[in-house]
């Protein structure tokens, strides 16, 4: 126990004169890493968030929201509503308010309150809601919609309906998985080679200590654990920059996604938690390999 | 505080005949990588509790002997024995065990100049046997053994080619090893220190440990009259019971 206490002292001790005494060298490597980290972090929220919109759009699939001028009277609109119960290609019928369509919005995580205060007035259009038995019906319950005279023309679109859009959000998916994959295993191969590299002027530094350290029979272990600690606090270290980052860029593009775009993408904090700590994972299983490997080679020769 | 207090117990001073020896090559040469044929065809037996030097010229082989010894080299062909176990055919697991066995003065010293007399000494203990009790006490200690108990703190920069020697050796005492290897351990000193020196590799023997001292010094060769293994261009050519530095006769230059 005395022994193992000592033992973990000295490594934590040595990993720390490394560090420093080799400053320059393990910030670059630290901040290096730390820009991987980021992009490896940066890939992984951003094919999430790609895959939250289109998990949305696709509950979404079989509604069709047809937008409302602000002027109709109830009557006008409870008229259209009964038109549309009666047609046998729809099996189910809702109104939302202007009001109703801000509170659907904020649950979707839209921040509007600030547009609305800025406007004056609420942006969002009331719409019928129509609930269709056959996704094949869309596009044509979507034509006689957009014909209507009471369809909201100002915003662009009369109706929320995009059949495009799905098979679009699953190309850009596969994409960016398979371009995302490829370059963290490229940037992991990389991360290695800069440790590997700082450590072995680590190593450098530390020749004769090392030498003499063997030669009155100091254990290979005991030797190696300063290293793959100095590796693995570096790994961390960058992982936490880099998480750092992510997080905050995070945060900032989907409030202006929110505000700016009305994409209706809820900021996940759990997601980004499991991303964080997986990223310092990432960080000291590298960080401790690359020194491993690093000082693998000097301790055999 | 005397040297008792801080020597191994002692054993039996001479070996009887039946004795397994500590240490034995059997047909061992060495050739390093470039081709230089350092040790050639030795075979050797040291006995538990013998004091033995190791004399030859520049050159001879004295130093691979030593590095063999701890398998810092690996022979090149031949069978190395240390306490019953060949060493030619160790796992690298197992070097630190061996090495801690002995105790060894590096002909070039080998210290730490960035960590002070007391540090380079702790080192030693600090790296074989982490959180080893009475670590500093220890220390000191062997320190007082070789007359450095006034430099603990002092830099092996700032210490004489001799002080920093004894530096050297008392890093290789201060666990207390079973054999004591020291290859030039005398090469800085002027003849008084020297013998000093000399004196105190006797007392530690004369405590039941195996000492085996590479060096060129005539001088204590002659006086102390103990075993001597002569080596040339890599060959044992003399093992003398109690020999002098060159052969009873022959010529001296
Ligand atoms: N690492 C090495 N690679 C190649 N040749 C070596 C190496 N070390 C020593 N030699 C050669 O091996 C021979 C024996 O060297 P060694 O160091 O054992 O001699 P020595 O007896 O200790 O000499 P000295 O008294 O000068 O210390 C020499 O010819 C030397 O040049
Ligand atoms: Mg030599």
């Amino acid at each position: 126990m005395r022994g193992l206490l000592a033992s973990v002292r000295f490594a934590l001790v040595a990993a720390g004169q490394n560090f420093t005494r080799n400053l320059a060298v393990s910030l670059a490597g630290v901040f290096t890493m730390g820009l991987i980290m980021l992009l490896v972090g940066g890939t992984l929220l951003l094919t999430h968030t790609v895959d939250a919109i289109l998990a949305q759009q696709e509950t979404q699939a079989d509604e069709i929201h047809i937008y409302l001028q602000d002027s109709l009277s109830m009557r006008t609109i409870a008229d259209y509503e009964l038109r549309f119960s009666h047609d046998s290609r729809v099996n189910g019928v809702a109104f939302t308010s202007k009001d109703q369509a801000v509170v659907a919005a904020q649950q979707r995580g839209l921040q509007l309150q600030p547009a609305i205060n800025t406007l004056g007035t609420n942006p969002l259009p009331a719409s019928i809601d129509l609930h269709v038995r056959t996704l094949g019906d869309l596009s044509q319950l979507n034509t006689v919609a957009k014909a209507l005279p009471i369809v909201d023309t100002s915003s662009g679109s009369a109706t929320d309906y995009s059949p495009g859009v799905i098979p679009r959000l699953q190309s850009v998916i596969t994409v960016t998985v398979w371009v995302g994959s490829a370059l963290s295993v490229v940037l992991a191969v990389i991360s290695l080679v800069i440790i590997m590299n700082t450590i072995r002027t680590a190593v450098y530094i530390r020749r004769t200590e090392i030498e003499i350290m063997k030669l009155v029979g100091a254990g290979d272990w005991f030797v190696r654990w300063p290293f793959i600690l100095e590796g693995v606090f570096g790994g961390v270290l960058a992982a936490a920059i880099g998480a750092t980052a992510v997080a905050v860029a995070y945060r900032f593009v989907l409030s202006q996604a929110n505000t700016q775009a009305f994409l209706g993408v809820t900021f996940d904090g759990r997601y980004l938690t499991a991303m964080v700590l997986l990223l310092l994972a990432f960080g000291a299983v590298l960080g401790g390999f690359g020194s491993f490997l690093g000082v693998r080679r000097f301790l055999h020769a | 505080m005397s040297l008792a207090a801080v020597m191994p117990p002692q054993v039996g001073q001479k070996p009887d005949p039946g004795m397994r020896p500590v240490i034995s090559f059997h047909g061992v040469s060495k050739t390093y990588p470039n081709g230089t044929e350092a040790i050639r065809d030795v075979d050797l037996a040291i006995y538990q509790g013998d004091f033995c030097f190791v004399v030859g010229a520049s050159g001879s082989g004295k130093t691979t002997l030593v590095r063999l010894l701890i398998r810092e080299e690996v022979a090149s062909t031949g069978r190395i024995f240390v306490d019953g176990q060949e060493t030619t055919r160790m796992t690298r697991r197992r070097l630190p065990k061996l090495r801690r066995k002995f105790g060894i003065v590096f002909q070039d010293y080998k210290l730490l100049t960035k960590l002070t007399v007391a540090q380079n000494v702790a080192f030693a203990l600090q790296v074989t046997k982490p959180g080893q009790r009475h670590l500093k006490e220890k220390v000191e200690e062997t320190l007082w053994i070789v007359g450095l108990e006034d430099k603990l703190d002092t830099f092996p920069d700032e210490l004489s080619g001799g002080e920093q020697q004894r530096v050297a050796i008392a890093r290789a005492l201060v666990h207390r090893p079973r054999i004591f290897l020291a290859d030039e351990p005398t090469g800085n000193l002027d003849p008084d220190t020297s013998w000093g020196i000399v004196q105190l590799l006797l007392q530690i023997n004369h405590r039941g440990t195996t000492v085996l001292m590479a060096t060129h010094n005539r001088e204590i060769v002659d006086l102390c009259r103990r075993r001597v293994i002569a080596i040339d261009s890599g060959r044992v050519v003399r093992d003398e019971v109690e020999g002098g530095y060159l052969r009873e006769g022959e010529a001296t230059i």
